[in-house]
């Protein structure tokens, strides 16, 4: 009887042994599965947290959330949120009464993205106005938020960085980040300002300047750009003298013609309100068309999607419109006005006749 | 038959006081949470945020352009609750599945009934980031508010379209940089990418159709000599001389006031600038307070750190209007030397304020006593 008994022995423990090895956490498409173990059909008392769970990273952090579910008979786990590149992934499955069996897995490989750059920078002309507002950095890619105290740069003439040029703490972002606006400190912009008296405008006339932005920059998949980037520029003198319409150069296309309407400010303007803030409108109501921006954002043309017919137009501007030192149209930046409260946020127009012969 | 009678009269008295209860509770004002309905709460970022009544949270999402009222359904009182919490961007990062450099915190507001904290943050870096809004108790247990399904209501912000309709997505945002909510209304400011106007928005609470869109009230913050169409960086409802004022500090650094009564629709706006905290720095929040029989005004900045401005006689203090006599002046500060790396402050309770400090790549939470 007992050599009987030692060989049942034997063979439970075997068993033991044989299901403990058959059990494994696989990890497929991004979602856990405890393969080898037949799971209960309801969860336990302390649910199926307390049988699996997933932990990201090496810090001792809380688990990942996500939701249980048992499939065909196996339990399994999808996380709330995609797994992420670079990260390693610790999933522990605790059996009652066993030891727990734990497995770690590397997040996805990242993609090798095609190497981001910076596109362009407005202002694009090589003299900046002493008085100059803000910065546009367009990237060629989505990159990612909060690297601007570490991967952006002004620079003087003798390569040392600049520091209280630009407002600290403040990325403005478009929705897609692949647009970032930076200030220059407008306290040091304003006369009669403290700091402007004291520190003198953050580009000063006649000085050398070089915007830099590392390479280091993660783009939005986490892989650096394809090159630094650097844009000299020198300080110009300051432009306090708001821009006129009426001062503009207006250059009417022929009737009949799809050539465009270019209007010419004398001075460089902001960008992106060039994008939005002026428009045309002619007999039939506000003609369709494109935008270019030329001449360092001096110039402006408008190309109508259907040849211009014969009679008078007028070119739209909206009021807030701004050069590139913020002076917005008839109102310069560092004047103060009261402005009259209006219950809706109004956009008031000027506007410049043109006729199309 | 004692026994028996006592069962009755406790029966009796149990089922008046329901009765009394249930009046009662007919009768109480509306609360603020019951209007929501509980759905996907549409968020595309988690900025700013403020609580209003019943428990209610209120969320900028600068990227949708709209502002999300959340029921926390985080109503038990709690007198107060010291938080301590280190490594709260590693815990965040640990629940969805991220390493902590891809958690950016945005803001933080204490729930003033339970005293939780709450905290708003993105879960990643680039355009596809989700937003987060995750509770703190003070026991360091942090949990995400399932914003999947929660009861919410949302108003939009007015937004310039983009006259390039072919555009992808419309690349002006403002970024609500504060919000707080008084008398019923919710008081936003923002910041643009574009232009540099900046508009003082208050909406009414509960937000009705009529408010949504177009239809809210704006306008624009004129202020001072020196800021014209400043952007408001952080903002507190204030009492001086017995008079509701907000007291802002601009992208400038100057501090502000600007009497409630003048936010009106058709009045004019005309706020007095009666601090200046000097250049190169933004400021980041304000918490004032009062404490041995004194007012002052805990400011977290950018460059100067976190400051305590004296504020007994802000109401009566000269304004600063003329340029020549700008200085780091009016009203007096100190440097609170003791807080590094503060990047927000927030309100816990008349003694107290909840500091979020970030160093070497570590973000955390700590209640203080004010200073």
């Amino acid at each position: 009887m007992r050599p009987k008994l030692h060989i049942l022995a034997i063979v439970l423990v075997l068993g033991t042994i044989a299901r403990a090895q058959a059990v494994s956490i696989q990890l497929d498409a991004g979602t856990f599965r405890v393969a080898g173990w037949q799971p209960a059909a309801t969860p336990p008392a302390g649910g199926w947290a307390s049988v699996l769970s997933v932990y990201a990273g090496t810090a001792d952090a809380p688990a990942m959330l996500g939701s249980y579910s048992v499939e065909g008979g196996t339990l399994v786990f999808r996380p709330r949120y995609p797994l992420a590149a670079g990260v390693k992934y610790r999933a522990v499955f605790h059996q009652p009464g066993r030891t727990p069996i734990e497995r770690s897995f590397d997040g996805p490989t990242r993609l090798p993205a095609a190497a981001t750059r910076v596109d362009r920078v407005y202002p694009s002309a090589d003299v900046l106005p002493s008085n100059t507002l803000r910065l546009y950095i367009y990237f060629s890619a989505p990159v990612s938020r909060g690297e601007v105290a570490d991967r952006l740069h002004i620079l003087d003439g003798t390569g040392k960085e600049l520091k209280d040029v630009l407002l600290p703490g403040q990325e403005l972002w478009d929705p897609n980040n692949q647009r970032l606006t930076m200030t220059f400190d407008p306290g040091r912009i304003k006369r009669g300002l403290e700091s402007n008296s004291k520190m003198g405008p953050p580009i000063a006339e006649g000085q050398r300047y070089t915007l830099v932005i590392d390479r280091g920059w993660p783009d939005a998949q986490g892989m650096p750009l394809a090159a630094d980037y650097r844009k000299e520029f020198r300080g110009g003198p300051p432009v306090r003298v708001p821009p006129a319409p009426k001062q503009w150069k207006v250059t009417p296309p022929g009737a009949g013609t799809s050539t465009p309407l270019v209007v010419e400010f004398g001075r460089s303007m902001n960008y992106p309100l060039l994008q939005r803030m002026l428009q045309v409108a002619g007999p039939g109501g506000r003609v369709a068309g494109t935008i270019a921006v030329d001449g360092n954002e001096t110039s402006w043309r408008f190309t109508p999607r259907m040849p211009w017919a014969a009679g008078t137009y007028q070119l739209m501007v909206d009021t807030d419109l701004e050069d590139i030192s913020g002076n917005r149209i008839d109102q310069p930046f560092d004047i103060d006005v009261f402005e009259k409260v209006t219950e809706h946020l109004t956009t008031r127009m000027v506007s410049v006749p043109f006729s199309v012969r | 038959m004692q026994p028996r009678f006592l069962v009755r009269a406790a029966i009796a008295l149990g089922a008046t006081t329901i009765i009394v209860l249930l009046v009662l509770s007919a009768y109480r004002p509306v609360d603020a949470a019951a209007v929501l309905t509980a759905g996907k709460a549409d968020l595309k970022s988690a900025g700013a945020l403020t609580f209003g009544p019943d428990g209610v949270l209120f969320v900028g999402d600068s990227i949708g352009g709209a502002i999300v009222a959340l029921d926390t359904n985080d109503k038990t009182p709690v007198k107060t609750a010291a938080v301590n919490v280190q490594g709260l961007d590693q815990k965040i990062a640990g629940l969805v599945g991220v390493m902590p450099d891809q958690i950016l915190i945005n803001d933080v507001a204490v729930n003033p009934i339970s005293k939780n904290v709450y905290v708003s943050a993105a879960r990643g870096r680039g355009p596809d980031a989700a937003p987060l809004v995750v509770k703190v108790e003070p026991s360091g247990k942090v949990t995400p508010l399932s914003l999947d399904n929660i009861p919410h209501t949302s108003v939009a912000l007015v937004d310039a379209p983009a006259n390039d309709a072919t555009a992808r997505q419309n690349p002006r945002t403002t970024t609500i940089t504060d919000m707080a909510f008084i008398n019923g209304n919710l008081l936003v400011t923002g910041m643009s990418n574009e232009e540099w106007n900046s508009a003082l928005r208050s909406i009414p609470y509960p937000f009705s159709n009529a408010a949504k869109g177009t239809q809210l009230q704006i306008w624009h913050a004129s202020h001072g000599r020196f800021e014209t169409q400043a952007p408001v960086r952080t903002f507190v409802p204030y009492t001086l001389g017995g008079q509701p004022y907000v007291l802002a500090a601009y992208t400038c650094t100057p501090l502000v006031k600007i009497p409630m009564s003048a936010l009106k629709p058709g009045a004019q706006v005309k706020g007095v600038t009666i601090a200046d905290l000097g250049s190169g720095n933004q400021p980041l929040d304000m918490v004032p307070y009062q404490k041995d029989g004194h007012q002052f005004i805990l400011i977290a900045n950018t460059t100067f750190g976190v400051v305590k401005l004296h504020a007994d006689t802000l109401a009566t203090d000269k304004p600063i209007d003329s340029p020549t006599v700008v200085d780091v002046a009016g009203a007096p500060y100190d440097k609170i030397t003791t807080l590094t790396n503060v990047r927000h402050l927030a309100q816990v309770d008349d003694g107290h304020a909840l500091v979020v400090s970030a160093t070497a790549g570590n973000t955390n939470l700590q209640t203080i006593a004010l200073p």
